[in-house]
């Protein structure tokens, strides 16, 4: 391997080629994404950005491998995800990727400390707890270890979700409207403590919304239009 | 490792949460109930065998016209069992210038092995019970040897050579048998003054019935060796061969035991299964996250099994603890009717209940579990994706499989597994596609009705296929109860058809004809009902179709102890009660037609003759033919008189005939029997009052013992029913809360899912007493042998109390969307 190859594998954490994805409903083909061509670099922050149908949660569930596209391959990490089966694109989110969502997702018979553990406990890490609970901390938790989701307001949740994104120090954080089910001032609040921590861990992040000022924040702003990049 | 120590913590956070409540309550109820009814019935069967023993007056007795050689007194000593020996003959008594024929039975030294002998030395009252035979130089005699040879206590009486002192009256002994021996008034000696009677000679008729008693394995053992020993004359005494009477009841209880196992096991393992469903879609997005977060499909599957396997574990213990304490308090509420030692509970049935709770749980929860391995990652972005449902092969194959092998392992009879299974699954399959076509058509009817009616009715149309698994699920649990019911209803019914309240208790042989009228005039009196009179002949049958009967019959075969003796023969222009012609026709009862015989289906299989082949039969020195017309199955365990051959009326004309009959005499009126007696000096009364009374105690034990099982396994029914309707009600009540506050007011939604409950309750009631009632047909028929009738009450009270019930518990469980706030249910159940 060259050097320049070994640079660009290291600069580029995520490449599509062609990649598309169509469904097909009974009577019809439905072309949700084609074409994209995409790379993002290392510690990048990406915005994608489109209106509602536009494609743009279907081209983050695709990088992330939470699906598999219809036509062209994606490279992670310079795995490529697309040539691998359900179980092994389980295995690169666990090594590399981080999630928050929209809903949240928390589990809600899990107290926040134990939501946070989680992913770390699935990774075999013995000191799960401390690290949950520094993280916590850091995200202004440190009081509410032990309440449950339904103990806690949409924003603490929410907070709870980006300390269990970033407590494994993922390579790449995919965020699905992080701000979607927020008020304003919460959102804001949700967004800087996003930033500052994909700073801190010089995460890549990778940032689904239809929120202008938001997709401004980060570095690149991508737009989707009836499934292709414009 | 790590991922155990996992599972466990994600248990035990679930388990905080109260997740896991109604799949932990489901899984201890089957294991209780499988572990209290395995331990009761175990502790059951051992009770009722040790005292079934006491019939034989041992576990195991080996009757003999000779003495046994040595060996096999060594081999007994080598395997640590008790032996006792009696040896049973006829003598002539002769007293007071008074004569009598006596059945004269010597014991040993251990006798009697199981159970008591009563006697008195006052004349019935102050009854005494022991455990040892009358000592040497003694003899017991039965209050008849007094009468009739004008004795009394403390006098001498002499049998054979042998003078001996009368020192008790004997009035019951566990072994006594309805045959020519016991017939005879009984006296009894101890084994140690035999010889010196000098009665028993070279050639002399004697039967030796050698017993004994020790522990199963070691019986078990001797029982086989002792196969392989038998001449053609010896023959081991088995309880259900030798008293039919209580071997029909004792296995009839058994299966009966056996079914209500798997009648529970099968409710819990429904409740199992629903409350397993409901666990898993409750985790769908649990799921979804673990795999969001790199948990691969095995890991989720290893996740939740070894939750499954430690909440088994957890469950099977407590359970097995429950059941052990639910078995003692059975046998507490039975303590006035069961002997004061009860066999002890064993450790293998114990074993027994924890290791088929693990089966249950394996069965029942594995194929809904497996669902969680297929949900998507992708389900974190569209909540809508639902995993696709385990194929159907696997779903009931897995229950299926555990359900066949624990009917047999309970049964250990496979036509009652597959009675049970085939007409079970076949009538379900049925049912099943009925509702659902049903239900399809049942849509346009919607539009027509009332909005309360429409939701409700909605309710159960929104997806019929959950719906006819729901309607499936109740109906198994009320199958399984009624079965119990109805099952437990007919068996205790039967029983007391069997042994009526003044059932005859005593029989009376040699009435001569000439004595007939005076002898019904003397009962009149004495206040007694005299049942139907049979005439008898003493003869043997000696050739079939011309070949002497020895040269077919093979040893030790039932043909070749009826064709030993004398039978008592008999005639009748009508077919005996309790009798049923199973091969041929009943004479014509205008008939005079001679030489016709009809013969009991089990001896003519033995001698292996059929329709029309000639038998010969000597009558003293007299010789006649009969050609068989008929067979009839008889009715063994009835008390009544039955007889192995009955010829047409005038076939038995000319020879020397006696009368038998049977009749009921309460024990208070004893005195009766013995005017009777002395004034038919010639007529011998056999006293089955004893025996009677002792088959009736364990049918009331058995009766009783049923009874609680039954109160168990309708408690058990009630509980997963509810439980049941309870894992069903997550879907219901979101969309109660929202349509709340799309503006519903309560009364609508009361109504709406009270009739939704009801329908639901009311179709399952309904299916259940048609499947009840297809396999209590097909279970009465193949397995228990019973007359089938419809039930009819059931048809109406089976709907009634499906609709009843899942109504309030449907009603009780989705009472929170009507009295709890909608935006707090909303968040709920949003979050699961």
């Amino acid at each position: 391997m060259s050097q320049s190859q070994v640079n660009q594998t290291v600069e580029t954490i995520i490449e599509t080629e062609n990649l598309g994805k169509t469904v097909f409903s009974s009577d019809a083909e439905l072309n949700i994404l084609s074409a994209v061509d995409l790379r993002i670099k290392s510690a990048e922050s990406l915005a994608i950005v489109g209106a509602s149908g536009s494609g743009k949660s279907t081209l983050l569930s695709l990088l992330a491998g939470l699906d598999t596209p219809s036509t062209g391959s994606i490279h992670l990490k310079g795995h490529d995800i697309t040539q691998m089966d359900e179980d092994g694109r389980a295995a690169i989110r666990n090594q590399f990727v981080g999630f928050v969502f929209q809903s949240f997702q928390l589990l809600s018979n899990l107290s926040a400390l134990e939501n946070v553990m989680l992913p770390l406990e699935l990774a075999n890490d013995n000191n799960a707890e401390y690290s949950a609970t520094l993280l916590l901390e850091r995200v202004g938790l440190g009081e509410r270890l032990s309440h449950t989701p339904k103990q806690l307001s949409g924003g603490e949740q929410q907070r709870v979700a980006l300390a269990r994104a970033f407590v494994t120090r993922p390579a790449i954080l995919f965020a699905d409207e992080p701000t979607g089910n927020l008020d304003s001032k919460t959102g804001s609040h949700i967004i800087d403590l996003l930033f500052e921590l994909n700073q801190e861990q010089q995460t890549t992040l990778v940032l689904v919304t239809h929120d202008k000022a938001l997709a401004n924040r980060c570095q690149r702003m991508i737009t989707l239009e009836a499934g292709k990049v414009i | 490792m790590n991922r155990f120590r996992l599972a466990l913590r994600l248990l035990w956070r679930e388990g905080r949460s109260g997740e896991l409540t109604i799949l932990l309550i489901a899984l201890i109820i089957a294991v209780t109930s499988s572990t209290a009814i395995s331990l009761f019935a175990d502790r059951l069967h051992r009770t009722m065998s040790t005292q079934a023993a006491e019939f034989l007056a041992a576990d195991l007795v080996i009757t003999s016209p000779t003495l046994l050689p040595p060996v096999w007194q060594e081999k007994a000593k080598q395997l640590n069992l008790k032996q006792a020996q009696t040896a049973e003959f006829s003598s002539v008594l002769i007293e007071n210038d008074e004569l009598l024929l006596a059945g004269i039975k010597s014991v040993s030294e251990l006798y009697p092995l199981r159970g008591h002998l009563k006697v008195t030395q006052t004349d019935y009252n102050d009854e005494k019970i022991t455990t040892k035979p009358p000592k040497q130089g003694n003899v017991w005699v039965e209050p008849r040897i007094l009468s009739a040879l004008k004795l009394q206590l403390g006098d001498s009486l002499m049998v054979g050579e042998k003078k001996l002192t009368i020192s008790h009256i004997l009035t019951y002994e566990p072994d006594k048998r309805g045959d020519f021996y016991s017939f005879s008034p009984r006296v009894m000696i101890n084994a140690d003054d035999l010889a010196a009677t000098e009665v028993i000679q070279a050639g002399s008729h004697v039967h030796y019935f050698f017993q004994y008693s020790g522990q199963k394995d070691d019986l078990a053992t001797f029982s086989q060796w002792a196969k392989l020993h038998l001449n053609a004359s010896q023959r081991l005494m088995d309880v259900h061969e030798d008293r039919p009477e209580l071997g029909n009841a004792l296995s009839r209880a058994e299966r009966y035991l056996g079914l209500s196992s798997i009648i529970v096991i099968l409710i819990a393992g429904v409740a199992i299964a629903m409350a397993t469903q409901r666990y898993s879609e409750r985790h769908f997005n649990t799921s979804a996250i673990l795999r969001c977060l790199g948990c691969k499909q095995n890991e989720i599957i290893w996740l939740y099994s070894y939750q499954f396997l430690f909440l088994g574990l957890f469950a099977s213990s407590l359970g097995t603890l429950l059941g052990w304490l639910g078995q003692q308090g059975l046998f507490y509420l039975l303590r006035d009717l069961l002997p004061a030692e009860v066999a002890n509970p064993s450790f293998l049935a114990v074993i027994l209940g924890f290791i088929t709770g693990q089966a249950i749980l394996l069965g029942f929860a594995l194929p809904p579990l497996l669902r969680l391995k297929k949900v998507s990652a992708l389900r974190v972005l569209r909540r809508e994706l639902e995993p696709l449902p385990s194929s159907a092969w696997l779903v009931y194959g897995c229950a299926l499989t555990l359900i066949s092998l624990l009917i047999w392992r309970y049964t250990n009879d496979l036509k009652m597994t597959a009675t049970l299974l085939g007409g079970g699954l076949i009538t379900l399959i049925i049912m099943g596609s009925i509702i659902y076509a049903l239900l399809i058509q049942a849509r346009p009817l919607l539009p027509k009705l009332s909005l309360s009616w429409r939701l409700g009715l909605q309710g159960l149309l929104r997806t019929p296929k959950t719906t006819v698994s729901q309607i499936l699920a109740f109906t198994m649990t009320l199958v399984a109860m009624i079965l119990s019911f109805v099952v437990s209803s007919d068996l205790i019914r039967d029983w007391q058809q069997q042994l009526p309240d003044n059932a005859p208790n005593h029989f009376a042989l040699n009435i001569f004809p000439e004595q007939i009228e005076t002898f019904k005039d003397d009962l009149k009196q004495e206040n007694i009902q005299l049942n139907q009179l049979y005439p008898v002949v003493k003869g043997r049958l000696v050739e079939i179709n011309d070949t002497p009967v020895q040269q077919i019959v093979s040893k030790e075969s039932q043909g070749q102890r009826a064709t030993h003796r004398d039978l008592s023969l008999t005639f009748s222009s009508q077919l005996p009660q309790d009798n049923k012609i199973t091969q041929g026709q009943w004479w014509d009862s205008e008939s005079t037609e001679k030489g016709l015989v009809s013969i009991e289906e089990k001896l003519a299989k033995s001698l292996k003759v059929t329709l029309g082949d000639k038998l010969t039969f000597t009558v003293g020195s007299q010789q006649f033919n009969a050609r068989i017309s008929n067979i009839r199955s008889v009715k063994w365990d009835t008390m009544k008189p039955n007889f192995y051959m009955v010829f047409s009326p005038s076939t038995l004309d000319g020879y020397a005939k006696t009368y038998l009959t049977s009749f009921y005499l309460p024990k208070e009126n004893k005195n009766s029997l013995n005017r009777l007696v002395k004034k038919y000096s010639a007529m011998t009364v056999l006293e089955v009052d004893a025996i009677l009374d002792q088959f009736k105690t364990i049918l009331t034990q058995l009766t009783q013992a049923i009874n609680y099982l039954l109160y168990f396994a309708l408690l058990a029914g009630f509980t997963v029913l509810f439980a049941a309707v309870y894992a069903s009600l997550d879907q219901r009540i979101y969309e109660g809360a929202l349509m709340r506050t799309l503006g519903a007011n309560r009364a609508l939604l009361r109504n709406s899912h009270l009739i939704e409950f009801s329908l639901l309750g009311f179709i399952s009631g309904f299916l259940a007493i048609v499947i009840a009632e297809t396999l209590t047909f097909a279970l009465y028929y193949f397995a228990l042998k019973f007359e089938y009738h419809p039930h009819y009450l059931l048809w109406i009270l089976s709907p009634l109390a499906g609709t009843i019930t899942v109504a309030i518990a449907g009603y009780l469980g989705v009472n929170k969307v009507i009295t709890q706030p909608p935006m707090k249910i909303l968040r709920t159940t949003a979050d699961n």
